[in-house]
């Protein structure tokens, strides 16, 4: 339970991009934990990511924020941010805010790979 | 780089002491790096203290007349807490080192002093002094920005509409429990004109001074437009292009807009990624303002944005809210979630807007109970009581 509100934030290497697992939830106290990880990857150079978020439980609007910013930095540098893995509450808060629209929103991460 | 020297408190009854310190630490002195006072015991090193507030170190001996050093370590925990002491004591003198240490001796070196030695413990204290300094002014700016930031909270509430007298065609209420930090929502309501009420909620991404920024931002924008514009669409539209300009930090906001015409009960509305208000019928139906299809507020300048419409009949109410409702957690870390907002709604039956309000707001802190607050709440009610021309017919 103590674990409950932690994020912690997973990457794994394919061909063509980084995959970024956040697991448990992201908000305004944790979200520069996502933000920095994020950070890393591009500046490293990496160009596309696949966000990956099967293990996420909550992302508040702090964290979509954030979302943007790496879909439009990663966009600017010719590449792209693609996101799977949307449970349902998810999903809702994505279809609400209206991001499914300017999102590139996959159903899986074999999806997300096969749309590169 | 030129700093006054660093002043030290030396505490002796030997005045051999005084000449040994002056020439071992000469070249320092010369260079204005150190400059000694000297006492003879505990009660002359108080005073010394008193007349020298930027002495922070003290190097004591123990054993004095009229005063001795345990007894000076005593005072200065009360007297001096900023200052801290290093204690001369004799080789293997365990128990008084013991006792000075544990009355707040930062350190201590032993006779025959070792001047090497005792110059490496100044520096050391010195350190730890700066450090203790450092930390209390980061302290200070702290208490200085928590003071601005409780300011900013007061701009933001006081930038909320008071209450509007409740006239025989509608009521108004809105409740706002704002969380701990400045932040995220607002909420605004005004007359466009005899016939028509804006009604607006919103809900800005993050939290802190930047938020708030925003949300004053918007609400300013908005409160503009809408007089210029019947469309709630249009004023989006303009709001959404000023507020996306050069908006790199991606700071949005979602916000519901809507016009309500107190004429003929048509609710014209645009909703910029905001969650769906509920209209309440005045049987007890809950239905879901439906979307407009739109993005949230200050991302995608150029974007166009919809107007939706429903009819309101005398009896029904508006109610918007923010997510700090929906989303708001209990111990076992369950949201409130929607399906108990619309049960809720369901139960009221015919009462004001007012006691909607409070009715859901404190539904949602019941079911919070102990869990933290970390989301503003929010929600307006506006129940229609009846259409204004039949009411003008009635009135007179």
């Amino acid at each position: 339970m103590t674990n409950e509100n932690a994020l912690s934030v997973q990457t794994e290497r394919s061909e063509k991009a980084v995959i970024v697992c956040p697991v448990g939830r992201v908000d305004g106290s944790n979200v520069g934990v996502l933000e920095s990880a994020i950070r890393e990857l591009l500046d490293a150079g990496q160009k596309t990511l696949i966000f990956d978020f099967e293990e996420l439980n909550y992302i508040s609007s702090a964290g979509l924020r954030v979302l943007l910013v790496t879909a439009r930095r990663t966009q600017a540098e010719g590449g792209n941010a693609l996101f799977c893995g949307l449970a349902e509450h998810i999903a809702h808060v994505f279809e609400i805010s209206g991001f499914t629209n300017i999102l590139t929103i996959c159903q899986s991460r074999s999806e997300a790979l096969a749309a590169l | 780089m030129t700093t006054s020297p660093v002043r030290l408190l030396v505490v002796d009854d030997e005045e051999d002491l005084e000449l040994l310190i002056r020439q071992k630490f000469r070249r320092r002195i010369r260079k204005g790096e150190f400059d000694f006072v000297f006492a003879r015991n505990g009660q002359e090193a108080l005073e010394k203290l008193a007349e020298n507030p930027d002495i922070h170190l003290v190097l004591s001996d123990i054993n004095m007349p009229v005063m001795d050093g345990l007894a000076l370590l005593s005072k200065l925990e009360d007297t001096n807490p900023d200052v801290q002491a290093v204690i001369v004591s004799a080789y293997g003198d365990m128990e008084n080192i013991r006792t000075a240490m544990n009355r707040g001796a930062f350190d201590f070196v032993t006779k025959p002093i070792n001047f090497d030695d005792l110059e490496i413990t100044i520096e050391k204290t010195l350190n730890h002094i700066r450090a203790l300094e450092t930390a209390q002014e980061a302290r200070d700016r702290l208490v200085v920005l928590k003071r601005e930031l409780d300011v900013a909270q007061q701009v933001q509430m006081s930038a909320l509409p008071k209450e509007i007298p409740s006239s025989e065609t509608h009521d108004v209420q809105a409740l706002m429990i704002p969380a701990r930090e400045v932040g995220g929502d607002f909420y605004d309501f005004f007359p466009l004109s005899d016939e028509l009420i804006g009604l607006v909620i919103a809900d800005v991404s993050g939290k802190g001074i930047p938020a708030a920024l925003f949300t004053l931002m918007t609400r300013t924008l908005l409160k503009g437009t809408a007089r210029d514009s019947p469309s709630p669409a249009d004023c989006l539209s303009r709001v959404n292009d000023l507020l996306a300009e050069d908006n790199e930090t991606c700071i949005f906001i979602t916000l519901f807009y809507g016009v309500f015409d107190l004429r003929d009960g048509v609710f014209r509305y645009s909703n910029g990624g905001h969650n769906p208000p509920r209209l309440l019928r005045s049987d007890s139906r809950i239905e879901e303002i439906p979307p407009t299809g739109n993005l949230v507020l200050g991302i995608a300048p150029g974007h166009e944005y919809r107007n939706g419409e429903v009819r309101l009949a005398p009896g029904d109410t508006l109610f918007l809210y923010t997510d700090g409702i929906t989303e708001a957690q209990n111990t076992n870390d369950e949201e409130f979630g929607e399906e108990r907002l619309d049960t809720k709604l369901a139960s009221l039956g015919q009462v004001s807007a007012r006691d909607i309000v409070t009715t859901v707001v404190d539904e949602v802190r019941a079911f919070a109970g102990d869990a933290p607050q970390s989301d503003d709440i929010t929600c307006i009610a506006m129940r229609f009581a009846d259409l204004l021309s039949s009411s003008a017919v009635d009135g007179t």
